[in-house]
């Protein structure tokens, strides 16, 4: 009892404080514009930085990255605070409606709309003019991702598509050399590998990485997570139940083994008991596959049409009470610089979101293995952009581990899911005010 | 036998050697220092105990009968509306909120019994005089020490379907080798109280060694020389002397069950579906995750109103007993 208490205490004091904190606050300043030709010459400002890259690369990367922007901005000092995006994700809300936020952060795609729809983010129209963006600097659809209702809240930095990933000394045990690109193929290399007592892929039931392939095979097979405006689920449709049915089938068949835990599949690539994992381009940095003999290539065309789960993530100006317009504007300079010279940041196993960055050709040269990832940009689909959308996914995974674990039939788990999902939806509408 | 008439008489000289003067008053004013003392070293914890718990008790109270939202400046009496969503089986929580407090209820089901018994059993055995006692004091209290984050990593490695030792070793005599312990029922169960078990019952053993240490020497001699045997001195001696420990174990242990979260969270997922999903992981997802801070503080207090009842009935039953054991 004392430990519910408290953590039932703990929630209510977050609360309380935002109570306090917003009493006071407010919602003032929420509109200001701020314009950036991508050189700030105001007055001398600091401005703070949040970001949730703590892990891989990246803590030595972008340390490296600020100071060399700050040295070639006399009038600019960026501090970065990293912290973990759970954190942000809890602390940022409350600490914009303070006044006590960061200048610029760096959010998820499927964050953007939440946040925009709490107006906690500045509106970036004029940013964007000013720094001189648009749609095509960045690979179809993620520009539009920091859309919502008609006003861009948010510029791109990097992309994550979903990959499938080869062991191909498991693959050559059943004598074949090439990837497989389309479902005979990939069918044919299961197959084979069945043959020789391998089962090909492992699927799973959870966010990493099963609820990323199914979302990719819904979209191969013509279908779609929501509806246009977001109002209703509409992936327990024919696609779904096709693209789940597939899922479930690896398993009958006897592709896939069935209980599979979390992340047990990418632990089996590497421990060689299995061909093919379907990843996040993440996984290209992955230490452990220093010594495997591995490669990477845009997963297969299972369904009708070429399509692939990726994720993205954005620049966002947040809306301070009582931002200065001035930090602002340095903090668009400082976006400007760093997407500039985001090259070094394939290091950190994500795609730079900037087009003559990505398509630069030393890119390729020093991380060949993003290649395949970079070729399937032109058909990737990003999350989908609603206020509160994290609750409504959350049901798509809980509904293909209930169909993988053999509990419902793919029908059944997704209708119950689209059904709790529309609920879902009717009441973010309320909630953010639709 | 001597020991037990002399005790009482030197406790009260203890307490006259204490007192500075011998008038009533230099008494009662030594009183009003002591206890004036007593509450300076209270404040710290008590001025923490308001700041943490008190107050945010009483905003978590006022939130559950708001329509709260931190999109909204102003926060509107909704009276019992987000309680009574809890009971309709139309709104959007009530189902999952009441499957994650089945959830729950078999976890704590399932894991007291063992929580009390297993260290029970095994402060019997350290108590006995056996060497290298401290050392299994240590080794069975070890793994309390370790945070649910790395008992999550080090347990899921073990129990993964496919690639875990568990599974692997069970293979090598014989055994089934394709148990989904993180992953389906009920070995999802298993696998959350054994992980349970494994990681607090060193707590447990640690509170009944104490009991059993605070058990008088001369009542198993007593009873040894009317010829009780050893289940007849454990039963008549052993049990009885431990009761109010006893009390003090099952009640918080059942809370502590109750609160279960980072197992679940780390090694199931609470999966299959939302099998092994809590109430405390839902009610986190739902405030912290997902905005719905009113619905969620209602939900905390409804766990709350149901813990708070548990451990009055645990209370009233083991108390009377402790009393009639006295009598």
């Amino acid at each position: 009892m004392k430990k519910a208490f408290v953590r039932a205490l703990g929630i209510a004091a977050a609360v309380g404080l935002g109570v306090a904190l917003t009493g006071c606050g407010g919602s003032s300043g929420t509109t200001g514009t701020v314009s950036g030709d991508g050189e700030y010459d105001g007055p001398k400002v600091d401005i703070t930085f949040w970001h949730g890259w703590t892990g891989g690369a990246a803590p030595t990367l972008v340390p490296k990255l600020i100071e060399k922007f700050n040295s070639e901005h006399d009038n600019i000092v960026v501090k970065n605070v990293p912290q973990e995006w759970g954190d942000i994700a809890a602390k940022m809300p409350l600490a914009i409606k303070a006044g006590k936020g960061p200048d610029v952060a760096v959010l998820h795609g499927d964050d953007l709309a939440t946040y925009a729809a709490q107006k906690l983010l500045l509106n970036a129209d004029d940013i964007v003019k000013g720094l001189g963006y648009s749609a095509d600097d960045f690979p179809p659809g993620v520009y539009e991702a920091g859309d919502y209702k008609g006003t861009q809240y948010a510029i791109p930095w990097s992309v994550t598509p979903l990959g499938l990933f080869v062991n191909k000394e498991v693959l050559s045990q059943a004598g074949i050399t090439d990837i497989p690109t389309d479902q005979e193929s990939y069918t044919a290399a299961l197959e084979a590998l069945k043959g020789v007592g391998i089962q090909g892929e492992w699927v799973d039931g959870y966010v990493f990485t099963g609820t990323f392939e199914f979302e990719s095979l819904l979209w191969q097979f013509g279908g779609d997570l929501y509806n246009e405006d977001v109002t209703e689920a509409t992936f327990n449709s024919d696609a779904g139940v096709q693209a789940l049915t597939w899922m479930t089938d690896l398993i009958k068949d006897g592709y896939s083994p069935a209980n599979v835990a979390q992340d047990g599949n990418i632990k089996a690539l590497l421990a060689g008991q299995t061909a093919f994992n379907w990843n996040g381009v993440w996984q290209t940095t992955n230490s452990a596959f220093a010594d495997l003999d591995w490669a990477a290539a845009p997963v297969p065309q299972i369904g009708t049409e070429k399509a692939v789960w990726s994720s993205s993530t954005h620049w966002v100006f947040p809306a301070n009470k009582g931002q200065d317009k001035n930090k602002t504007a340095a903090a668009a300079t400082f976006v400007k610089w760093m997407n500039d010279n985001s090259a070094g940041w394939a290091e950190t196993g994500e795609l730079p979101a900037a087009n003559d960055v990505r398509n630069d050709p030393t890119l390729v040269q020093n991380y060949p293995n993003l290649q395949p990832f970079m070729d399937e940009l032109e058909y990737a689909h990003y999350e989908t952009v609603s206020p509160g959308i994290a609750e409504a996914n959350a049901l798509i995974t809980t509904a293909i581990n209930e169909a993988l674990n053999g509990k419902k039939t793919p029908q059944e788990a997704l209708d119950d899911a689209a059904k709790k999902a529309d609920q879902i939806l009717k009441q973010n509408q309320a909630k953010y005010g639709g | 036998m001597a020991e037990i008439v002399t005790t009482p008489a030197v406790a009260p000289q203890r307490e006259n050697a204490g007192e500075s003067g011998g008038t009533p008053a230099n008494r009662a004013r030594g009183g009003r220092r002591r206890t004036l003392i007593a509450y300076l070293f209270l404040a710290p914890f008590l001025i923490l105990f308001l700041t943490f718990v008190v107050a945010p008790a009483v905003f978590g109270l006022w939130i559950s009968v708001t329509d709260y939202s931190p999109f909204s400046d102003v926060q509107n009496f909704v009276g019992l509306q987000n309680y009574i969503a809890l009971f309709d089986p139309n709104s959007t929580f009530s189902g999952d909120f009441w499957q994650s407090m089945g959830a729950t209820a078999i976890f704590v089901i399932l894991s007291v019994p063992c929580l009390v018994l297993i260290p029970l059993g095994i402060a019997l055995l350290l108590n006995r005089k056996i060497r290298a006692a401290a050392t299994f004091r240590t080794v069975f209290f070890a793994p309390y020490v370790l945070g649910v984050a790395v008992i999550g990593v080090i347990w899921g490695y073990i129990l993964d379907t496919q690639s875990g030792i568990l599974n692997h070793l069970l293979g090598l005599i014989g055994l089934p080798d394709e148990i989904p312990w993180t992953v389906n029922v009920p070995w999802v169960w298993v696998t959350l109280v054994g992980v349970t078990v494994w990681w607090t019952m060193g707590l447990n053993t640690v509170i009944f060694l104490a009991g059993l240490k605070g058990i008088n020497g001369d009542l198993y001699e007593a009873a040894a020389l009317d010829g009780a045997g050893p289940w007849r001195s454990f039963t008549s001696v052993t049990i009885p002397g431990l009761r109010p420990v006893m009390l003090f174990i099952t009640t918080t242990t059942v809370l502590a069950s109750a609160n279960m979260f980072g197992q679940s969270y780390l090694l199931t997922a609470g999966g299959p579906g939302n099998t092994t999903r809590t109430a405390i992981m839902y009610i986190a997802d739902q405030g912290l995750s997902q905005n719905n801070m009113a619905p969620a503080a209602a939900m905390s207090y409804i766990l709350f109103a149901f813990l708070a009842v548990i451990s009055f009935v645990n209370f009233r039953f083991q108390r009377e007993r402790v009393e009639r054991t006295v009598a």
